[in-house]
């Protein structure tokens, strides 16, 4: 393609775009595949093609809520904790409004637009002159340090926002724990995450600095059965017992926050967020018996013991003495299924982690453990005090991560996350 | 270092350096009976499914899954059908959902009759012998220390701290049973920073490599050496009981019992802790001392081992493999031990050095996790059924 074919064949697609949105695109899609299938319809390229219509699957930005936290899980994140350093209220919330401003366009969908020749251009580009949607969602959230002297924010703070409690058992890295924003980015294709994040990072220069990063992605679903839970790195289902979010009523009881919060919370949520290393070498030497007591579970099938499918009902008043499942199975202590501990349910959004290998040769893998709830004293604590006591522990290592509160979403266009800090 | 495989007492025939994982006797051929039996579906689980335990054939069984029937040189091939059956791969999907749920057994029985847990008794009181051997050692070498400290002296206090935590690492099997207290008064790591409760030698560690006065840490020699008396007192009181052959370590009404299978279990454990929290640097944050450390558990392994050889005759390979794994990984120490009898610190080592301990020592823990499996107790039948009716799905 020459340079003029090149320019003239964005200049179409740019006006197409404008007008007819995700249709256009998806044109624009099949346009390419059909340039490639002609040059080598073999199956490596097959393979390695997109599914032009995931890419052009579009989450809202603007709504109640934010997306990203009763968004059915995407199959890539990256989790980004940053500190602020802005040095006035007002550079805080014009960086947070900026950072609005170009989450809409990315997560929407946007053209990469042209400047002149000799600047640099607005978009690094990597997705080529189409930053197609890919069921991208950013979800901002703050921590409790965002709250201290420096902004006069304190007002606003959300009751139960604190700083993340070490448990027992936690070998937190400071490092690798807290920050005053927290951005999670989750999307189809792990290069739209990492542009994502790259074009993000542009936009906040200067006002938030990153602390720490993780990246996680979820396992493939190869079961055809869309609802059966996919396997965490223990190879167990996860998830299997998760609030459903489409129950509005058991969100505003579980997940939302209450009535009783400053102004600026209502809409949002408290983001518990941990990155818990899973020893998996050490796993892998203990006997599937043995793993299966741990988990509670069936590791193919993710039934609970002695049951047959997924979803059945562990039945815990039949089998008081653990002789089934035992007392200290993950999933007993997790979610005893009592009408007290009901109210404790939390919405987990977990990715896994690989972070190459530690200084002995072990494989750093583990959880991006993400939940959402709406107390998380009530809620995520109560059920990681139960779980100090499962013999799991001696497999997992939590190392980072940190408690935030994601505030309500944008209301349109002209809103931003966060913008109730702003408001007096 | 470089060994050849002649020099070891016990070379298992199936398995040399760099050899085929060992696997538990008799599973494959069991595991084949169950795959026979399952037909086709189990077929397509043995290559699909992680729950599939213990992979028969391994590389070849999972390459033919995903592999073009005939090769080709020429890029990737479409695979029609999923591996040696007549399934299509379109159905790929509903197999793999066909084959996981409801499939819930969990692998065929050991074929090694379970031992009776008096089996045990032997080896527990061996191998408390020894650690009441080393904890004497360590009552005896902590007094140096305390005068080295009080002297002021950083270089023999580095050195004599050296010992007395090599000493206690050297206990193993039985630090995890305890009392937390006494744990951590000997060995405890901080919970934060300021915390009052951190007294033991990595708090005596921290004071000698960060330049405290050496002389303000002569309070924390004293409190060791208290804690030592201690140990020394409480550790005869470990009784093995007659009766249930669990080994008692009985402090005022707590009784603290260990079972056939953690005594088992700490045959790799001890090396996986130093894995993970010596070999990383992660409890040795101020001295490096995790290649002291780790050969430390290295010996405390070897002894274990040693206590249940006995037991394991006639029970397959695993004791063999295991024994040959750890005479390498001594060796691979042996190697790196400095003239003076002490050992460079993780910071000092060479990248090959490291390696060669690293992934010695990931070999080392690949052999020893056959042990468990080995000397079961109990013979597994299933789990208990949930009763039907009564259950109700999502």
């Amino acid at each position: 393609m020459s340079p003029v074919d090149r320019r003239r064949f964005l200049k179409g697609s740019l006006a197409t775009l404008g007008a007819g949105g995700a249709g256009a695109a998806v044109a624009l899609g099949s346009n390419a595949s059909a340039h490639a299938s002609a040059a080598s319809p073999d199956l490596s390229t097959e393979s390695l093609r997109v599914d032009q219509r995931e890419l052009m699957v579009r989450y809202p930005f603007d709504g109640e809520h934010q997306a990203g936290i009763l968004t059915p899980r995407q199959l890539q994140a990256a989790m980004v904790s940053l500190d602020s350093i802005a040095q006035t209220p007002t550079q805080l919330f014009l960086g947070l409004q900026q950072l609005s401003v170009r989450i809409r366009q990315l997560t929407q969908g946007t053209s990469v637009g042209v400047e002149e020749i000799d600047d640099p251009p607005p978009d690094s580009g990597i997705l080529g002159p189409y930053d197609a949607p890919d069921s991208l969602t950013v979800t901002l959230a703050f921590g409790a340090t965002l709250f201290d002297h420096r902004y006069g924010l304190a007002s606003k703070k959300p009751r139960h926002l604190t700083a993340m409690r070490a448990f027992p058992l936690d070998r937190l890295d400071p490092s690798r724990t807290g920050g005053d924003l927290l951005v999670q980015v989750c999307a189809g294709q792990r290069d739209t995450v990492v542009h994502t994040v790259r074009e993000l990072m542009r936009v906040m220069a200067g006002t938030f600095t990153p602390r720490w990063s993780l990246d996680g992605f979820q396992a493939a679903q190869r079961n055809a059965n869309p609802h059966a839970s996919t396997r965490n790195l223990f190879a167990f289902r996860d998830g299997t017992a998760n609030p459903d979010v489409t129950d509005d009523a058991l969100m505003r009881q579980l997940v939302w926050a209450d009535a009783d919060e400053p102004a600026f919370a209502s809409g949002g949520t408290y983001m518990v967020v941990r990155a818990i290393r899973q020893h998996v070498e050490f796993w892998d030497r203990v006997g599937m018996l043995e793993q299966e007591q741990m988990i509670g579970r069936y590791r193919v099938s993710g039934a609970p013991l002695g049951g047959t499918t997924e979803f059945e009902n562990p039945d815990y008043p039949e089998d008081p003495e653990g002789k089934r499942i035992p007392l200290n199975a993950h999933i007993r202590l997790a979610n005893p299924r009592t009408a007290q501990t009901a109210e404790q349910r939390i919405l987990r959004r977990p990715y896994n982690y690989n972070r190459g290998f530690d200084e002995a040769g072990d494989q750093d893998q583990g959880m991006l453990f993400v939940a959402f709830n709406q107390d998380p004293k009530r809620q995520f604590e109560q059920i990681q005090l139960r779980l100090e006591s499962e013999p799991m522990t001696d497999y997992i290592t939590p190392v980072g991560g940190g408690y935030f509160f994601a505030p309500r979403g944008a209301a349109s266009p002209a809103d931003w996350v966060g913008s109730g800090l702003a408001r007096a | 270092m470089s060994e050849s495989p002649s020099s070891s007492p016990a070379l298992p025939r199936a398995t040399g350096p760099g050899g085929v994982r060992p696997r538990r006797p008799g599973r494959i051929v069991i595991w084949l009976g169950a795959v026979v039996l399952l037909a086709v579906a189990a077929l397509v689980a043995a290559a699909v499914i992680p729950g599939s335990h213990h992979p028969v054939g391994d590389d070849a069984v999972a390459q033919r899954a995903v592999a073009a029937p005939t090769p080709s040189r020429d890029g990737p091939v479409r695979v029609k059908k999923v591996f040696d059956s007549s399934i299509s791969a379109k159905r790929y999907g509903t197999q793999v959902a066909q084959m996981e749920n409801g499939y819930n057994a969990s692998g065929p029985v050991s074929d090694l009759s379970p031992l009776p847990v008096s089996a045990f008794d032997r080896p527990v009181a061996v191998y408390r012998r020894y650690a009441e051997r080393w904890a004497a050692r360590l009552g005896h070498d902590v007094v140096p220390l305390t005068v080295a400290l009080r002297a002021g002296n950083r270089g023999l206090a580095r050195r004599d701290w050296a010992t007395a935590f090599s000493d206690y690492l050297h206990l193993g099997a039985v630090y995890g049973l305890l009392p937390s207290d006494l744990n951590n008064d000997l060995a405890g790591m901080p919970g934060e920073i300021g915390d009052p409760h951190f007294i033991g030698l990595h708090r005596i560690e921290m004071g000698l490599w960060t330049n405290q006065p050496v002389t303000s840490l002569a309070p924390l020699g004293a409190k060791l050496s208290s804690a030592v008396q201690r140990l020394r007192a409480e550790l005869p009181s470990t009784a093995v009981d007659p009766r249930s052959s669990r080994v008692r370590l009985a402090r005022g009404l707590v009784a603290v019992t260990v079972d056939p299978l953690d005594f088992t279990l700490r045959i790799h454990e001890i090396l996986e802790d130093a894995q993970r929290d010596f070999m990383s640097g992660l409890d040795v944050p101020w001295s490096g001392a995790g290649v002291l450390a780790t050969a430390a558990g290295v010996a405390a392994t070897k002894e274990l081992l040693s206590t249940v050889k006995p037991i394991m005759a006639g029970r397959g390979d695993a004791y063999g493999t295991s024994e040959y794994w750890l005479h390498r990984l001594g060796r691979v120490f042996d190697s790196i031990r400095r003239r003076d009898g002490g050992y460079p610190s993780l910071h000092q080592l060479t990248p090959d050095q490291l390696e060669l301990i690293d992934g010695t020592l990931a070999g080392t823990l690949t052999a020893l996790e056959q042990v468990p499996g080995t000397l079961e107790t109990k013979t597994f039948t299933t789990f208990p059924k949930i009763p039907q009716g009564e259950a109700t799905t999502k």
